[in-house]
């Protein structure tokens, strides 16, 4: 979904590109959250699924590059109660839609440490979307509202 | 993110309160390991004051638990609110702990 062509744009956010900056995001959401009366469960999808693909960000977009990071994040109301937070940013190219399902291990020990986020964006969320526009990656994350 | 430490019998409970999200994961570990490292008994994380858990919070636990195992020490979970215990479900991480 390049252009959420049939949604109106609610609101936006630039954010930066630190760890500590992820707080922004998630507080601007919640903000919209309670002001567009959404469900606890469409809240705590988009919550989720917005801070797993910001950590992946901000944690692996910029790193070894000298680009200044530019993080916008949009919120768009689609047709039939869903919603869309669209996450773009001018970092290196990721498709988290490309991760693998990381494997369900049988003991603590044979646990890997981190692969999840992308598991529970999947589940929690109605869809998915990647796509690299020019220098951007834009990844659209849409859930139900209606409640 | 707010954690209160009690000792009961041999074990250590940890009543954490708040999110367990990306920014707050690192001083959660931290903590975590401290009590790891500090006593010699089981730890038991309460989280009934837990309403928002992240895969960086999972990734905490999941550290405290490994170096817990490796000490052939217990570590449980406990008092998990749904949304919480839909996360560690979807993930895996059910299967890993004891949850009481």
């Amino acid at each position: 979904m390049a252009t959420p062509a049939a949604g109106t744009l609610v609101s936006t956010i630039d954010v930066g590109a630190r760890i500590d900056d992820i707080t922004d995001a998630t507080g601007w959401l919640g903000t919209l959250a309670d002001e567009q009366g959404w469900p606890d469960a469409t809240r705590f999808a988009l919550e989720l699924s917005l801070e797993e693909a910001l950590t992946n960000v901000v944690s692996y977009g910029f790193a070894g590059t000298d680009r200044q990071p530019h993080i916008r994040i949009e919120c768009w109301r689609l047709p039939e109660g869903r919603v869309a937070v669209r996450l773009i940013d001018n970092g290196v190219p990721f498709d988290p839609t490309s991760i693998a399902e990381p494997v369900v291990p049988d003991s603590i020990e044979d646990a890997r440490i981190g692969g999840h986020g992308v598991q529970l964006m999947r589940h929690f969320l109605e869809t998915l979307d990647y796509s690299r526009e020019g220098e951007e990656n834009q990844l659209t994350l849409v859930a139900n509202a209606a409640g | 993110m707010h954690i209160e430490r009690e000792q009961v019998g041999s074990d250590v409970v940890l009543k954490v309160a708040g999110r367990l999200d990306t920014p707050n994961a690192k001083p959660f570990e931290a903590s975590l390991m401290e009590v790891v490292s500090m006593t010699d008994g089981g730890i038991v994380v309460n989280l009934a004051g837990v309403d928002y858990v992240s895969s960086s919070g999972l990734r905490a636990l999941l550290v405290a638990g490994k170096a817990m195992r490796g000490a052939k020490r217990k570590l449980a979970l406990s008092s998990l609110q749904p949304q919480i215990r839909e996360v560690f479900d979807i993930s895996g991480f059910s299967t890993l702990f004891e949850i009481n």
